[in-house]
């Protein structure tokens, strides 16, 4: 048992604990918390296959804005979670009854794929962030330009679908508050004094 | 050492677990969706072990790819979750029956 | 390093005037909407007329390989854009009466267009992945985009999570394909396999995740639970888009998937495509019997046909595959017809959603009448018309090829289906109107529903030309 495969474990075990974490967990808030731990681990998990620029991305594009997002929404919708809950029982064996037969099944088609024999993962030249690079910006430019639509396509769709209309909020023009003189607020008056009574 | 199997049943345990979520999760929504980023999560783990121990770097790239496309489609996923709360006040999956035939 | 960008000036135009309407829109009011309209019904002729200019005689690959250029697809795409065209005539007033006659609507259907046409030309399983990804965003989103329908924001989130978990099928089956083969590319894949000696589970096990994913995206049996709720919820605008057009598109991402990709598991595949065949077959046709629903009616009729389709492409020939594209294109023709004159006869604050609104259509309107007969003896595959000639066609390469048990199936479940679709011309025909608002509408979509209709007569006259080019572009 080398370090690396005690590492690898460890995070392995981590991660496992994690996932069945977000699909059991009470509260959406802390399943997204969860989820996040398992982005970690397998971050981590990626960084021993020396994906060095992946593992960050993972941790930068889900830790930092995907999970955000998740959990803003979770805390903007005012969710009853007890509702939620119910029928969670009834499903729970079904559940662990179908990923179990499918888990089965998996682990054995997956053990038969033998490693290529590669015991010493070959150090390549280049980093691996400058190896990707290299080939996204030239091979790869054709998805890369269709991924950018792919976003502009999530921006147009979740403007259009959340976005109220300015029109149905109360709107001050700052420029002509900023321009208010005092002769337009104020307006002097002389008032007679009156005799108390 | 590590080998590619360690990885790949990692990768299916982690599948599995997404796919059981889908089934006990049915009526919460927002799990629900966190249960399609862990199935995208082992799909990535695949890629990249796979890009690993075949020494070639496709893989990461559509690694890469994955997880730009994940994101879009969880904004767009909040998006459509968030109309449907205010539509309905409700994100409970067994609310969602208005179509029955 | 230099590009060859000349073959995919269509895609990179699309792209172009959809950015520029999407700014072009900002700054109009909603009275002068109708020039964005104009200018998204420009860009699509100007992309038609761009694939004709290009149309390509024989097989190309650019970009590295990423992209093939092929008369298949040059074909796929011409009609593809052809039927977001008609699609964008018949929503026009429908969504200007509900409200949502917007810029956005439509740019996310040209981006939805690109998708197709990436689907289309992809010959690597990024691209593949990259094109199905940018159609269904842009779907789930335009199924929502009437906000304040409840049940268009219900089915969205259904097509949405249940597009996700396919898209998580099919990715897994994709890594398991790359793990093997070490490659992305098409042509590398099937080389590859070929020189698979013995152990093949691994890979069919990658295989089927593929298909799962498929059979999802398709709507084949037992993966079509989303389509009926779908095609119901949706705006009938968006579900005339999604049921038409995509399947263009759904049809060239199986062929280039299972017959340029994986020819050497063409055992493993056809068995599954079999299954999935006559499932959606009698599914189909038997389910759509009891719907009283005309867009669930149409939904089960959608999934019969996906079953016709896959019927040709499992007999693993050439005039099969040509079969099958023929019978997809003959199936958007009649889609499009069908919705069309669903929102034809509905108007603001009445959808004519349920099967008996279609009563006494005759006395109200004899020509819509007529077109809708014809329409729908076309989808029941009564002899003239184009429908029928599209299940000879596939029915015919599946008796040459020893599917003789599978064609006969076939036609009783076709028989079978017949019953629903000339319920419809009986109600029309025979019983009264329930009710009697005169049918208002606009002179294009009169045009283009009429010319719909009378093209699937007329083609039924003459399949041939149609007939010959699906299978000059196959072989």
């Amino acid at each position: 048992m080398t370090i690396e495969k005690l590492i690898f474990y460890f995070f392995a075990t981590v991660l496992v604990f994690a996932a069945v974490r977000v699909i059991t967990a009470r509260n959406p808030v802390h399943a997204a918390l969860f989820l996040v731990l398992a982005f970690f681990s397998a971050a981590a998990t990626w960084l021993l296959l020396q994906a060095e620029f992946l593992a960050i991305v993972l941790v930068l594009v889900y830790v930092g804005a995907v999970m955000v997002l998740f959990l803003f929404v979770v805390m903007m919708l005012d969710i009853n979670i007890a509702k939620l809950r119910e029928g969670f029982i009834r499903y729970l064996s079904v559940g662990i009854l179908v990923g179990l037969l499918i888990l089965v099944e998996m682990v054995l088609v997956v053990r038969t794929m033998t490693a290529p024999v590669l015991t010493a993962a070959p150090v390549s030249a280049v980093p691996n962030i400058e190896a990707i690079g290299q080939v996204l910006y030239s091979i790869y430019i054709y998805p890369f330009e269709l991924a950018a639509v792919i976003l502009l396509v999530a921006m147009v769709a979740a403007i259009a679908l959340t976005m109220r209309s300015p029109r149905q909020h109360k709107y001050i023009n700052p420029s002509l508050q900023v321009n208010v003189r005092r002769a337009d607020r104020i307006r002097l008056v002389n008032l007679p004094a009156e005799p108390k009574d | 050492m590590i080998v590619l199997s360690d990885y790949l049943i990692l990768s299916a345990v982690l599948f599995c677990i997404s796919m059981a979520g889908i089934f006990i999760n049915r009526k919460n929504l927002i799990v629900l969706l966190m249960c399609i980023e862990l199935m995208l999560l082992a799909v990535n783990m695949n890629f990249v072990a796979f890009s690993h121990f075949n020494n070639d770097i496709t893989g990461q790239i559509f690694v890469f790819f994955i997880l730009t496309v994940a994101a879009a489609e969880s904004a767009i996923g909040l998006a459509i979750l968030v109309v449907l709360f205010r539509n309905r006040a409700t994100i409970n999956v067994a609310d969602l029956d208005s179509m029955k035939g | 390093m230099s590009f060859n960008l000349l073959p995919i000036a269509p895609e990179i135009f699309l792209l172009t005037m959809a950015c520029i309407i999407l700014l072009v829109d900002a700054y109009l009011s909603d009275e002068s909407r109708d020039l964005s309209y104009q200018l998204v019904q420009g860009t699509l002729l100007g992309t038609t007329s761009l694939l004709w200019l290009t149309f390509p005689t024989q097989k190309t690959f650019i970009l590295s390989s990423l992209v093939v250029i092929d008369p298949m697809g040059a074909l796929l795409k011409l009609f593809i854009v052809a039927t977001v065209f008609v699609v964008f005539v018949y929503s026009r007033n429908y969504l200007k009466a509900r409200n949502f006659f917007k810029g956005e609507y439509f740019v996310l259907g040209l981006l939805a267009t690109l998708g197709m046409m990436t689907m289309v030309s992809a010959h690597n399983l990024l691209i593949i992945y990259l094109g199905l990804e940018l159609l269904s965003l842009s779907l789930y989103a335009m199924v929502a985009m009437h906000r304040d329908s409840s049940q268009a924001t219900e089915a969205a989130m259904k097509y949405f999570i249940l597009g996700a978990i396919a898209s998580g099928m099919l990715l897994y089956g994709m890594s398991i394909l790359y793990g093997v083969t070490g490659s992305l590319d098409l042509s590398v894949i099937a080389q590859k396999t070929a020189q698979l000696d013995g152990n093949k589970t691994f890979f069919a096990f990658g295989l089927v995740f593929l298909m799962v994913g498929l059979a999802f995206k398709f709507g084949a049996v037992p993966f079509h639970m989303w389509v009926p709720d779908v095609y119901q919820g949706a705006p009938t605008s968006v579900t005339m888009f999604i049921s038409t057009a995509p399947k263009l598109a759904a049809f060239a991402m199986l062929m280039r998937l299972l017959i340029e990709g994986l020819p050497a598991m063409q055992a493993e595949w056809q068995q599954m495509l079999v299954i999935l065949s006559v499932l959606s077959m009698a599914v189909g046709n038997i389910i759509a019997i009891v719907q009283s629903n005309i867009k669930r009616m149409l939904a089960y009729s959608t999934i019969s046909h996906v079953g016709f389709l896959l019927l040709g492409v499992l007999t693993a020939t050439q005039t099969g595959y040509a079969a099958a594209m023929f019978y997809t294109i003959v199936y958007a023709l009649m889609g499009l017809g069908g919705f069309g004159m669903i929102v034809l006869l509905s108007r603001a604050g009445f959808e004519a959603e349920n099967v008996v609104d279609f009563k006494g259509l005759n006395e109200r309107s004899p020509w819509y009448a007529f077109i809708m007969l014809i329409l729908m003896l076309s989808m029941a595959g009564v002899p003239p018309m184009l429908g029928f000639w599209a299940k000879l066609s596939v029915l015919m390469e599946a008796v040459h090829t020893g599917y003789l048990w599978l064609a006969l199936v076939g036609v009783i479940l076709s028989v079978i289906g017949a019953y629903y679709y000339l319920r419809i011309i009986w109600m029309m025909y025979f019983e009264k109107p329930l009710d009697n608002e005169p049918i208002v509408t606009t002179p294009d979509m009169q045009v283009a529903l009429s010319a719909n209709g009378l093209i699937i007569l007329g083609l039924g006259m003459f399949p041939q030309a149609l007939m010959m080019a699906c299978v000059g572009s196959i072989g």
